[in-house]
């Protein structure tokens, strides 16, 4: 699926350099809100979300000196839409090692958009345990919800039309980073 | 009554006879192009008229089993596929075995439009291999045959004593020659297949000494013997060497032994269970090549027909056997003769004068004062097998939908039309 | 901003296979790749089962019935419980061979249970083919919980996934994903001939990339079977599992000991057990297999049974982590 001819590229959102300060402020925004990092965990939802996660994790490091707790979750198992997405979804390994009961768990994504992700994230952390909290951080929030789901940690928020895609790319994964707009063509 | 097939290539025993009208009358063959007043006309032009087959072997399960097949629709299914003669096998419920019976089944028979029937009797009573019939008495009452088809005869003693009273008689023995021992619970060829499919097999060994031991009991007693559907290369070695060494045997092969390969079993569908087990490829080409050389006197349908709901158990519940009395002789016609593997001569003599001789009747010819048991063959239209158009009560086939030519369009026995194929709607 | 299109990367869709298994049957028509990928989800699904809540919601709303026509209980709970672990509703039906003796057809039976309207359909039988068989038959996906000798995918495949693992903690992770069993070979010893978990096993650990030395008294002991490539036989146990990195040991039938097939229980002790002394020819990583229930000391030594090298323990629990990936695989996904 290199070339998809149905999609056509529209606009650039977010430069690196302002991928890089959405960072930063999101950093910032957690330790405020959570007095610290030390019961913070940062978890990921695979595949755009973990190394995003990583990357809060360091930079709150770096302001904080304390590393939050780092997890990575894999949400195929709770999507509502299983028998719709695709012919055989891929199930990842979920990695959270520490101990949910009483954390203060902020959940990463890229996009924010249904909603339907983070029901499912949400459903598979409670399955491990009791946390604190739950706090969901996401780089963009496209709006179009479709469950009562809002984000507290929002990088960018784009209006978008139901036809587009935004594509946040991500250093690790897709070897820069960038947010684009792309158009459904067909 | 006097009847017209006209213009149809008159072909039997005796030779090609080239184009002919060929008139029955009162029974029997009055003779060719002679013109007159005619009570009845078939259109036989384009096809070929031919003594009607005879087959040895054909499960008819009348009496006791008639939700598989009666007399009624297993006699119009072997008219339907050409045959004017069946020997039906004794392994009904009850067996075949009391002279009552034979009786029964030849009066029966005689008021059923279709096929004749000459009955075999049971070698021993019950089919158990114990005690022996009253052979005599069953051959009086109209027994042309004494087998135990469908269980092979375990004690050795019992067969020979079998094979002693029937040389006396004159009575030809079939054989079912497995050996219980070896073939256990085998329900399919025992090999690659088997083990890949993980099915209990049945190996070419069970028939090769079987058939080794029924030969050389033929040898010591004198007695005809017809072993019964030889299915393996090395059954027929061992069939070939009786003969050469003039031990008084027939050979007897099938029309699936002669088509189908274990590889048949892969989808694990019963249809294709049937005893002997269908072998390999190799075993096939044998089997092939022995109609050509004549080590093979006869083929015989072992029609062996089974409710749908039966042959829709699992592989070792389903019962043994394929219903082919109605598609034999398209089947062989297409994938033998068609296919230039055999002449046309050749398939016809299998299934006319062989079987004959063994039995010891007369060749079934063309010529006037012959009985007129005819079947008008169709060797060029290509049909596919429909089973639910059957007259056998068994509807489920190997060949379904496989498209055929040789199929016949009609059978006369003793002069009556017995069978006439519908026109296929165009 | 023509031109500026090409120099961007469109975003692409999450991983998925390229294709939809239907049926888990036997190993035909899967694919090394496919395989793997069963293994892989079974880890993800023994992730799940070692949580507080013990359950996700994947297979909401899809029906799993359980058709055992030949009684096993330790197989049809565990599938069950992963049914059950993925909260998939489950009907179980356990038929010996009542219905049939009534005259009912095997197909009869399927069109009366099918009126329950499952999705999956998990099938026991004592003959092979009846899942082949029922596949036919029905639009739901079937899976082969043990037909006759022929195959018991789902015991190769927690087989397969319990020693993956076992090696990976030994080191010996191969190189290549999707052939994770190269170079190393696999004993199974017993009656083969009887056997469905042989059969199974040699398919599966032989695309895995593996080779697989089957060994049992020669009347047990197929030969044909060596037609797969991969596959060896011998009579010889010392020739088996020198070096061998896996020792299984097939369970003997109580019906088969001093049968005909089998001179005595005695003698099958003394010429194959597996002893202390056979592990020490196998490889020195080398693990202890058996698909359960064992007799002990007839076809395994206690001390082997329950010493270290011993993976019984963890091939029960692999059960139900496997059993959920399969059922996960051929439920969901676009139709």
């Amino acid at each position: 699926m290199e070339d998809n001819p149905n999609l056509q590229y529209k606009s650039t959102i977010m430069s690196a350099t302002e991928f890089d300060r959405a960072m930063r402020r999101i950093a910032h925004e957690v330790i405020e809100r959570n007095k610290g990092a030390s019961d913070v965990a940062l978890v990921g939802i695979h595949t755009r979300g973990a190394p995003l996660a990583e990357r809060l994790a360091a930079l709150i490091e770096g302001f904080e000196g304390t590393r939050p707790m780092i997890g990575k979750l894999d949400i195929t198992l709770y999507r509502d839409d299983l028998t719709e997405i695709s012919l055989q979804p891929v199930v990842k390994r979920t990695e959270v090692d520490f101990d949910v009961h009483g954390a203060r768990i902020v959940l990463v994504d890229d996009v924010l958009f249904t909603g339907r992700t983070a029901r499912a994230a949400l459903d598979a952390i409670v399955d491990m345990g009791r946390p604190a909290a739950i706090q969901y951080a996401v780089m963009v929030d496209r709006g179009h919800r479709e469950l009562p789901i809002r984000a507290d940690y929002v990088g960018k928020n784009v209006p978008t039309s139901r036809s587009e895609i935004v594509h946040v790319r991500v250093a690790e994964v897709d070897g820069e980073d960038q947010v684009e707009l792309w158009e459904r063509t067909e | 009554m006097r009847a017209v097939l006209r213009g149809g290539r008159l072909l039997d025993g005796a030779g090609d006879h080239g184009v002919h009208d060929l008139y029955v009358k009162d029974g029997v063959v009055e003779g060719t192009d002679l013109g007159g007043t005619v009570d009845q006309e078939l259109d036989a032009a384009g096809m070929v008229v031919t003594p009607a087959f005879l087959d040895l072997h054909a499960h008819l399960r009348d009496p006791g089993q008639e939700t598989k097949e009666d007399l009624a629709s297993g006699l119009a299914a072997a008219a339907a596929g050409g045959f004017g003669t069946v020997v039906s096998m004794a392994n009904t419920v009850p067996v075949v075995d009391d002279p009552g019976m034979v009786a029964d089944l030849v009066a029966r028979a005689a008021r059923l439009p279709g096929a004749r029937l000459r009955p075999a009797a049971a070698l021993s009573k019950g089919l158990r291999g114990e005690e022996l019939t009253d052979m005599a008495a069953l051959a009086a009452a109209g027994a042309v045959m004494v087998t135990d088809d469908g269980v092979p005869v375990a004690d050795a003693r019992l067969f020979r004593s079998a094979c002693h009273y029937a040389a006396e008689l004159g009575l030809v023995v079939q054989t079912h020659s497995e050996d219980p021992g070896l073939r256990d619970d085998g329900v399919m060829n025992e090999g690659e297949v088997s083990q890949r499919l993980g099915l209990p097999g049945n190996p070419v060994e069970a028939e090769a000494v079987m058939l080794f031991r029924d030969g050389e009991i033929a040898r010591l007693t004198g007695a005809r013997v017809h072993l019964a559907h030889v299915s393996s290369a090395r059954g027929l070695e061992v069939g070939r060497w009786l003969k050469a060494s003039g031990a008084p045997v027939t050979l007897e092969v099938t029309p699936h032994h002669l088509t189908l390969t274990d590889e048949a079993l892969a989808g694990y569908d019963p249809v294709f269970k049937v005893a002997p087990p269908l072998r390999r490829e190799a075993d096939v080409e044998a089997l092939r090549a022995g109609l050509r050389d004549g080590s093979v006197d006869s083929i015989g349908t072992d029609h062996a027909p089974h409710t749908l709901a039966e042959k829709q158990q699992d592989m070792l519940s389903a019962p043994f056997g394929i219903a082919n009395l109605e598609v034999s002789f398209p089947l062989l016609h297409t994938r033998l003769v068609a296919a230039g593997l055999l002449p046309l001569g050749r398939l016809l003599w299998h299934l006319q004068d062989g079987p004959a001789a063994v039995m010891g009747w007369p060749a079934p010819r063309l010529s006037p004062g012959a009985p007129a048991d005819i079947t008008v063959l169709d060797l060029q239209t290509s049909a596919p097998v429909v089973g639910a158009e059957f007259r056998s009560k068994a509807k489920h086939t190997p060949w379904e939908g496989e498209a055929f030519t040789g199929w016949p369009v009609a059978t006369l026995v003793g002069g009556e039309v017995v069978f006439r194929r519908a026109q296929a709607a165009a | 901003m023509i031109g500026a299109a090409a120099a961007h990367v469109p975003p692409t869709p999450p991983p998925a296979l390229a294709r939809r298994q239907r049926h888990l049957l036997d190993f035909e028509g899967w694919p090394a790749e496919d395989l793997v990928a069963l293994l892989d989800t079974a880890d993800v699904m023994a992730q799940v089962l070692t949580r507080p809540v013990k359950r996700v919601p994947a297979l909401q709303g899809f029906t799993v019935a359980t058709l055992f026509f030949e009684d096993s209980t330790r197989t049809r709970l565990s599938f069950e419980r992963a049914a059950r672990a993925q909260s998939a509703d489950v009907m179980s039906f356990s038929a010996g061979s009542s219905s049939l003796a009534k005259g009912e057809s095997l197909r009869d039976t399927l069109r009366t249970i099918e009126q329950l309207q499952a999705d999956l359909y998990v099938v026991r039988h004592r003959s092979a083919g009846v899942p082949h068989q029922l596949a036919r038959w029905t639009d739901g996906a079937v899976v082969n919980a043990g037909d006759g000798r022929h195959a018991h995918p789902t015991q190769a495949l927690l087989d397969a996934y319990t020693l993956r693992a076992a090696l990976t903690e030994a080191g010996l992770t191969a190189q290549d994903r999707i052939r994770p069993f190269a170079g190393r070979r696999l004993a199974i010893v017993g009656d083969v001939e009887h056997s469905r978990v042989a059969r199974s096993n040699a398919a599966l650990f032989t695309r895995l990339g593996g080779e697989v030395v089957l060994a049992g008294p020669a009347g047990l002991l197929p030969p044909q079977l060596a037609a797969q490539p991969g596959v060896h036989v011998t009579a010889d146990l010392g020739e088996a599992v020198s070096g061998a990195d896996a020792v299984m040991a097939l369970r003997l039938q109580r019906e088969r000991m001093g049968s005909s097939r089998l001179p005595s229980l005695a003698e099958y002790v003394h010429r194959y057990q597996i002893t202390q002394r056979h592990m020490e020819m196998a490889a020195p990583h080398a693990r202890f297999m058996h698909p359960g229930p064992m007799n002990r000391d007839v076809e395994v030594a206690t001390d082997v049974a329950d010493g270290p090298r011993s993976l019984v323990e963890r091939q029960v629990a692999a059960g139900v982590p496997v059993r959920m990936a399969v059922l996960y695989t051929l439920l969901v996904g676009k139709r």
